[in-house]
């Protein structure tokens, strides 16, 4: 099993300690893992803002860096979800398709596709799950509050497991933090009420650390905590499972 | 103005975005626990959204097929094209049966089609009867939401505004006395009135019947007493069988507040012997939207306002932020459908978090409708330079491993190095109110090929 | 734009024919206690319960609910309490100052509490409505599961006018507070027998 590993351009730049995590756990995990260089971005950027058709050429070469792989794994939700629903706009060539079915978000390629919730990891802290949108209810990586079905949750699965780790529920389990792409600009004091009303959960169900499958979400609520000085860290969910604190 | 402007503004006074939020969440959650008790939630939802696509692909029969039942029961049935023509049909029957006090209620066609204005002007009293849109229409406001209309007045608001039109005293806001004081107002309009308007929930291709859901019971109580009822329906309304309503029933109102049911689900079938009974079929657009491959199930909409309670942006934007008679996630995929200039902000004001789709209970899938609008709107509604240059230029990048290694360097260099007064400046919209990240010194790909090597 | 054009364009830009869905009424099926949640629903819509030993309690039981009543129309048999008679000729608006009106309900339905009747039940369509309060007369026999089974009830009814009622008129339109008694009745009992 070969697995091509996807950073998407914002970690690449940003958060390379995210990218970091995501390789050696992976490499932890017995993953034959390869990161291709020259890979840029799914394009979603692009296309959340209306710009779909100017990001035809990043998809193209998306799926000329990752054709090759059995599965792409990848430290954020939004961008599979990207690869998987919008990659229509590409000639469903049998490599576009093979892309687009064997991309996976990281936690839920440890679920699903190496059937582990126990990753060896140890984090004695309080932590606060931040289910990012396009992970939740794009690929269904647990169960939203709207729907009436059976609870479940990939990244409590996978938590849970954590050593001394201790999960702290919310008043509001999944409302969106207000990061939202470009959203963010030209939406700004929405977006920043929003990610302020998420810390305020947080903060009120005594917790230490946030984290969540998505550095977009995290990068806008470290923002705000960090501006405002207020006692919370972020973490993703990567760094959590490759600890050993 | 755009959402966005209109949403800076809403967000200039937090306490009251605050109380907006919770007001709305707490309906959201109601809505939860009543979903709960229903044994096949998520079937129905599928069985709601399926039998509306049926609808859909063969609206054209179902509509003769109720038309024809209506008439045999005595119902008069009008057709129009657009807001205009509807306005006219309405006040004709009026200005035939000599009618000069009208009753209303809720109907959010009616508002579409800015009917009020336009009987006020020919000299006809048009009362609302839904004390939601009383309190409204006494403000000379548009409601802000489908079905809590006044969400965004607090009770004091209410209170003052009640001195002033109803004579009242002053309560501090007390709902009770307030309801108390609008049923005697509202009880002398109904009494004195000569012909009721009403919306209609569902209309039954099979039964040529209509039904039409409060809580106040102000519907029949204007239908029951003044002499002409009339109906107003978008083309969408049609349902195809009587049984389908066990379907819709048991979703819309448990969408809508989290009751079980409406109080009242009249079934109007048959005028009562020497009282008439008409009803206004109206397209308005509504058969172009058809038309429209990516965005048709948006005409699934039963009106429950879910999507709104749901929706975070709604609930700390306003109602009135949106500046359409729809507002929130849905009005959003409606209104770029008659004015796509006009409301071409509205697809981007959300993130796509998809939280509407999922709470909707005919399925509609809103958030994807959302983004599908926002491809047209950039192509056919002039974009701001900056917004459009930007991201033309990211698509050139983005395709481009050399030019994008390039500038991914050097601007993290720029913000490594720039003072943070500037990174976070006003210039920079991120920074007004959020921190960049702290910028290490290599990227993950330079890492990554310093640890192969 | 006429009829026929709005027909025409309908029929230029509806999708290709997608089959109507069968209800399949297993997924709704659930062995409760209809009589109970009846109960429960009915309590949390605002309404009030009075279960009677034996139907000859009903008037006595009535006036110990309703002692101030003065005006009563009373479309049921079983209550002999009517101080005003109605017919269909009777005009709506003469009803505005009823205090009570005593129907029988055609059944219930346990999953929202909800009562059917239809005008032979109450013969002047405003009644209902413009009556103060509300007294409604179910046996327990006629409690229905959910609205499937209680559109199937109503199938062959003669179709005029009738109306699911679920407790008294209410309204939080005003800053979300609940308040029971808004344009129609301001209370509604069920006495089941």
């Amino acid at each position: 099993m070969k697995v091509g590993l996807f950073i998407p351009c914002y970690v690449n730049q940003l958060y390379p300690k995210v990218g970091i995590a995501t390789l050696e756990l992976l490499e932890k995990l017995g993953v034959d893992v390869d990161y291709p260089t020259g890979q840029t971005c799914c394009g979603q950027p692009l296309g959340n803002s209306g710009y779909e058709s100017d990001s035809k050429g990043s998809c193209q070469l998306f799926v000329e860096n990752f054709k090759n792989y059995d599965y792409i794994v990848c430290p954020s939700g939004s961008c599979v979800y990207h690869v998987k629903k919008h990659f229509d706009i590409l000639e469903q060539t049998e490599d576009v398709v093979n892309v687009r079915n064997n991309i996976y978000e990281l936690s839920q390629f440890i679920f699903q596709v190496l059937g582990k919730t126990n990753v060896g990891a140890s984090f004695p802290y309080k932590v606060g799950i931040h289910k990012s949108c396009h992970g939740l209810r794009g690929l269904r990586l647990g169960s939203c509050s709207e729907r009436m079905d059976a609870h479940y949750s990939i990244e409590e699965s996978l938590l849970k497991e954590v050593k001394g780790i201790q999960l702290k529920t919310l008043n509001r389990v999944d409302e969106c933090c207000g990061f939202g792409g470009t959203f963010s600009i030209f939406e700004e004091a929405i977006s920043v009420k929003m990610g302020k009303d998420r810390i305020q959960d947080h903060l009120s169900s005594d917790v230490e650390v946030i984290t969540g499958t998505d550095q977009s979400c995290l990068m806008h609520l470290d923002g705000l905590i960090n501006r405002n000085n207020q006692p919370l860290k972020v973490m993703h969910i990567a760094e959590i499972l490759n600890s050993t604190l | 103005m755009s959402h966005a402007k209109e949403a800076e503004l809403f967000n200039k006074d937090e306490a009251k975005v605050n109380w907006h939020d919770q007001a709305l969440w707490f309906v959201r959650n109601k809505r939860d626990k009543a979903a709960h008790t229903v044994k096949g939630w998520e079937d129905l939802r599928n069985l709601a959204s399926a039998i509306k696509a049926n609808v859909l692909s063969n609206l054209d029969d179902y509509l003769v097929q109720f038309e024809e039942n209506a008439q045999k029961n005595g119902i008069q049935v009008h057709w129009a094209g657009d807001a205009e023509a509807h306005n006219k049909i309405v006040h004709d029957i009026l200005l035939q049966n000599n009618v000069k006090k009208v009753v209303k209620s809720k109907s959010m066609l009616t508002e579409e089609c800015h009917l009020n204005p336009y009987l006020e002007a020919h000299g006809i009293e048009v009362i609302d009867t839904d004390l939601g849109e009383r309190i409204v229409q006494l403000a000379k406001e548009p409601p802000s939401h489908i079905v809590l209309p006044a969400i965004h007045k607090t009770k004091e608001e209410v209170d003052a505004l009640f001195q002033k039109h109803l004579g009242t005293v002053p309560s501090h806001g007390d709902p009770r006395y307030l309801t108390n004081e609008a049923r005697k107002h509202l009880r002398d309009k109904f009494l004195k009135a000569d012909a009721a308007i009403t919306g209609v929930n569902f209309a039954v291709a099979e039964t040529g019947g209509i039904v039409v859901c409060t809580n106040e019971g102000n519907a029949d109580m204007g239908v029951h007493l003044a002499k002409v009822h009339i109906a107003c329906m978008g083309i969408e309304k049609i349902i195809p069988e009587e049984k389908h309503l066990g379907v819709f029933l048991r979703l819309l109102a448990r969408s809508a507040t989290g009751q079980p049911i409406t109080t009242y689900s009249s079934h109007f079938n048959k005028p009562v012997q020497g009282k008439e009974m008409h009803i206004v079929i109206v397209d308005n657009g509504r058969s172009e939207q058809l038309s429209r491959e990516a965005f048709r199930s948006s005409l699934h909409c039963i009106r429950c306002g879910a999507c709104m309670n749901t929706c975070p942006i709604y609930r700390r934007s306003g109602g009135h932020s949106y500046k359409a008679t729809i507002p929130g996630p849905i009005g959003s995929i409606l209104s770029p459908g008659m004015d796509l200039k006009k409301h071409s902000s509205l697809p981007f004001a959300s993130t796509l978090c998809g939280s509407c789709s999922d709470v909707c209970p005919v399925k509609i899938n809103i958030h994807e409708q959302l983004y599908q609008w926002r491809q047209i709107i950039t192509k056919n509604v002039k974009q701001p330079v900056v917004k459009r240059s930007i991201l033309k230029m990211a698509g050139i990048v983005l395709a481009n491993s050399k030019l994008y290694g390039f500038l991914g360097r050097s601007s993290r260099f720029m913000l490594k190095h720039l003072p943070k007064s500037i990174v976070n400046s006003k210039i920079n919209t991120w920074g007004k109110a959020r921190d960049l990240p702290k910028v290490e010194n290599d990227n993950f790909e330079d890492w990554y090929k310093k640890r192969k090597s | 734009m006429s009829r026929a054009s709005i027909l025409n364009a309908i029929k230029k830009n509806k999708p290709e024919s997608v089959p109507l869905p069968q209800i399949d009424l297993s997924l709704f099926h659930e062995d409760i206690d209809l009589v109970d949640i009846f109960y429960k629903n009915l309590e949390s819509v605002g309404g009030r319960i009075v279960s009677l030993n034996t139907i000859e309690d009903l008037d006595a039981e009535i006036k110990k609910r309703y002692p101030n009543a003065k005006s009563i129309v009373s479309c049921s048999n079983t209550s002999q309490l009517a101080t005003i008679s109605i017919s269909n000729e009777t005009e709506p608006h003469s009803l505005e100052s009823i205090d009570l009106a005593i129907i029988d309900a055609q059944f219930g339905v346990a999953e929202n509490g909800a009562v059917w009747i239809s005008e032979n039940d109450f013969i002047v369509r405003a009644l209902p409505f413009i009556a103060n309060d509300l007294v409604l007369i179910l046996s327990k026999n006629d409690i229905c599961l959910h609205m499937h089974e209680a559109y199937n009830l109503i199938s062959k009814r003669e179709r005029t006018f009738g109306v699911f009622l679920s407790g008294p008129s209410k309204t939080a339109d005003i800053e979300q507070c609940l308040v029971i008694g808004a344009q129609g009745a301001m209370s509604l009992t069920v006495f089941i027998f």
